[in-house]
């Protein structure tokens, strides 16, 4: 089945914690899964199914129950402290705004794991952590604190520091929560780069599935009874996402790649226009609770056309016939004639 | 491009080392001052002839050797054990407010302090109280420290989450202080100014041995202060990406909880309490050199805290009058506006997460 040897596989692992008493807290078991090298893989799940659980037991911050995770064939629990840190670094949900703290000297924190006790930087350490900062967008902000710049910024800045820490394997605990949609795009498309250029594996939780779809190699969706993996367009095909919200009434669009809320149509309505007009047009119409048809025998026609920014929309209800200058205007119209 | 290339992620930038050749300067003129203040008025340049070349007025130089030369001695370490011990404190709880005495070392040492001069005064006749052995208060209070130091180190084997450490060296501080109010309650009125005149600290009943043995325990402190800066620079992101760097944590904990206890606690048991050095002067610190890096901040730290306590003594001494205020009310009031601003620019400089 692999072409590859995977850089990371685990073997019936069951992730939770051990109680106070003793006990354990099982989160998920039976996880069997892999990355490979080069891989950028995004986790999807709902909240609670165990995300972050899973994430920080990969990234070796809390004991597996049992089964193995194998790092490059070797048993995660095999490798000294220090060592998983040289080969596995990570980026938590936790923002960081510690006071005068700059960017360089976080970053220069990833060197951890490769300096001596005094933490002090060589000429290639300080070109290393040169670079990092370079590869994540943020030249020129070296000397900035970290408490001063945007939480896109600072990401980036974490993302930079497990750059510095040199790992073959990056685990990021939702990268792209708190951040606006550039931030969230721009966000996936460093990793994305970082996993094609430098050969790195990056693993990553999100919410931001439509992103996840489009960018990730590889996607571990994690159902409540099991985790599916495969590139997102496997899933897609073979219908897998519509699994995970399906005790709610989101249903999985298949076109788009996103979820939508499903509408209840009131009625039927007839469209005729062409390109982004007629596109836009339908949006809207959906929206208002109008299901739309081909113009033919319909009883209310609407006929857009968009020239030079100006938008036209003819409405014929029955008899009446009347004229729009934006689909604004139209929908408010609709929405008193339906609503009767 | 180059240049700044060079200068990035250099240890001491040009800027810092002028800082801190400002400061030691300072330091320099306030120890000779804090010489020069007493109740017998000798000459500066006078003052400077002995300290070089140990001559002068017989009468001056006993003054200067046996009694001045060890409290300068003695504030200059208390600035800089405090100091210290406060800065490694508000790191490890990641809480600005956090100081030397957080983990209750104060407090123990109080209640051993206390259970000598109170609990023992039933005992023994109440003239005798102030007869009790210098010697005998510090071990005291060493003693009170180290007990609580041992349960803290207890706790932090078992609990993880460094709040609840926090929490529980709160608590523990709080229930001795209530023993120690007991013991109070029930003492002599003796025991008890002779307890409450301990409690206000000093930097003068240091002897020349004792000297030595703060020194040492200091030197010894700040030794494993220093072999900790890149574990102190790791635990400044908190403990997650603190495991994720391969450190452990734990043990990082028990090492910073050592060498705290070992300055705090020193200083506690030979000159009282000292309050508010060990939470203000890291702040000034970050403030002054305006980095995180403890590589730089313990030494800004360190030199920082020795300036500002000499300073207290200094103010402590009223100068022009023959009066001694107790040093802790001063550092208090030294250290208490800093608190104070700190808290009101809370945002800028003191916030940690």
């Amino acid at each position: 089945m692999e072409y590859t040897e995977p850089v990371l596989l685990t073997r019936d692992l069951e992730i939770g914690f051990v109680l106070n008493n003793h006990k354990k807290k099982i989160v998920y078991s039976d996880i069997n899964i892999s990355a490979g090298k080069g891989e950028l893989v995004a986790l999807i799940g709902r909240n609670g199914v165990g995300k972050s659980t899973l994430l920080r037991t990969l990234a070796n911050l809390q004991k597996s129950l049992s089964g193995e995770i194998l790092i490059n064939s070797t048993d995660i629990n095999e490798l000294r402290r220090i060592e998983a840190a040289r080969v596995i670094s990570f980026v938590s949900t936790e923002p960081i705004r510690i006071a005068n703290l700059k960017v360089f000297d976080l970053v220069s924190l990833g060197r951890f794991p490769h300096t001596n006790w005094a933490g002090r930087l060589k000429q290639h350490d300080r070109k290393l952590v040169q670079e990092a900062i370079r590869l994540a967008g943020l030249e020129g902000f070296e000397q900035k604190p970290v408490s001063e710049i945007s939480d896109g910024e600072r990401q980036r800045a974490m993302i930079a520091r497990t750059l510095a820490q040199e790992t073959g394997i990056v685990i990021l605990d939702e990268p792209t929560a708190f951040l606006d949609l550039p931030g969230k795009y721009e966000i996936v498309r460093i990793l994305n780069d970082l996993a094609t250029n430098t050969g790195k594996t990056i693993i990553f939780s999100t919410h931001d599935l439509n992103i996840a779809i489009h960018r990730a190699d590889k996607i571990w969706l994690m159902l409540p009874d099991q985790i599916i993996s495969g590139a997102p367009e496997d899933l897609v095909l073979t219908d897998r996402f519509a699994d995970i919200f399906k005790d709610s009434e989101l249903q999985f669009d298949v076109h788009k790649g996103d979820f939508l809320l499903p509408v209840d149509f009131k009625g039927k309505i007839g469209l005729s226009g062409k390109g982004l007009a007629r596109l836009w047009t339908t949006k809207a119409l959906e929206r208002i609770g109008l299901q739309v048809a081909e113009a033919g025998k319909q009883e209310n026609i609407v006929a857009v056309n968009e020239k030079n920014g100006i938008i036209q929309i003819n409405l014929k209800t029955g008899d009446k016939k009347n004229e729009f200058s934006s689909i604004y205007q139209l929908s408010l119209y609709l929405k008193k004639i339906f609503s009767r | 491009m180059t240049e700044s290339k060079n200068i990035q992620g250099r240890l001491l930038s040009r800027k810092h080392l002028l800082i801190f050749g400002v400061l030691l300067i300072a330091l320099v003129l306030l120890f000779l001052l804090d010489l020069f203040l007493g109740s017998v008025r000798i000459p500066f340049s006078e003052i400077v002839r002995i300290l070089i070349s140990g001559e002068g007025k017989e009468e001056w130089v006993t003054i200067i050797y046996k009694f001045r030369f060890p409290k300068a001695i003695t504030a200059l370490l208390a600035g800089v054990a405090l100091s210290v011990s406060g800065l490694q404190m508000q790191t490890v709880f990641r809480n600005p407010l956090a100081g030397p005495y957080v983990l209750g070392i104060s407090a123990g040492a109080s209640l051993g302090v206390a259970i000598l001069m109170l609990g023992f005064s039933s005992l023994i006749s109440a003239s005798n109280i102030l007869n009790i052995g210098n010697w005998a208060i510090v071990s005291a209070a060493w003693i009170g420290s180290g007990i609580i130091l041992f349960l803290i180190l207890m706790v932090s084997m078992r609990v993880r989450d460094i709040m609840t450490i926090l929490i529980l060296g709160i608590m523990f501080g709080s229930a001795t202080t209530a023993v120690v109010s007991i013991l109070q309650y029930f003492s002599h009125e003796t025991a008890l100014k002779a307890f409450v005149v301990w409690t206000m600290g000093s930097l003068g009943h240091v002897s020349r041995e004792q000297l030595q043995v703060l020194s040492f325990s200091v030197i010894v402190g700040l030794g494993i202060s220093f072999s900790s800066v890149k574990l102190l620079n790791a635990l400044l992101l908190g403990e997650t990406y603190a495991i994720s760097l391969g450190l452990n944590v734990k043990a990082s904990r028990i090492l910073i909880f050592v060498s705290t206890s070992i300055l705090a606690g020193s200083i506690t048991a030979f000159c009282g309490p000292i309050g508010f050095i060990g939470i203000a002067v890291p702040h000034i610190a970050r403030m002054i050199f305006n980095t995180a890096d403890h590589r730089i901040l313990l030494s800004g730290t360190l030199v920082m805290g020795g300036i500002l306590l000499l300073f207290s003594d200094i103010i402590a001494h009223v100068p022009g009058y023959d009066t001694i205020l107790p040093i802790n009310s001063v550092t208090a009031l030294v250290g208490i506006p800093v608190v104070v601003w700190i808290i009101i620019r809370n945002r800028k400089y003191a916030a940690f997460s």
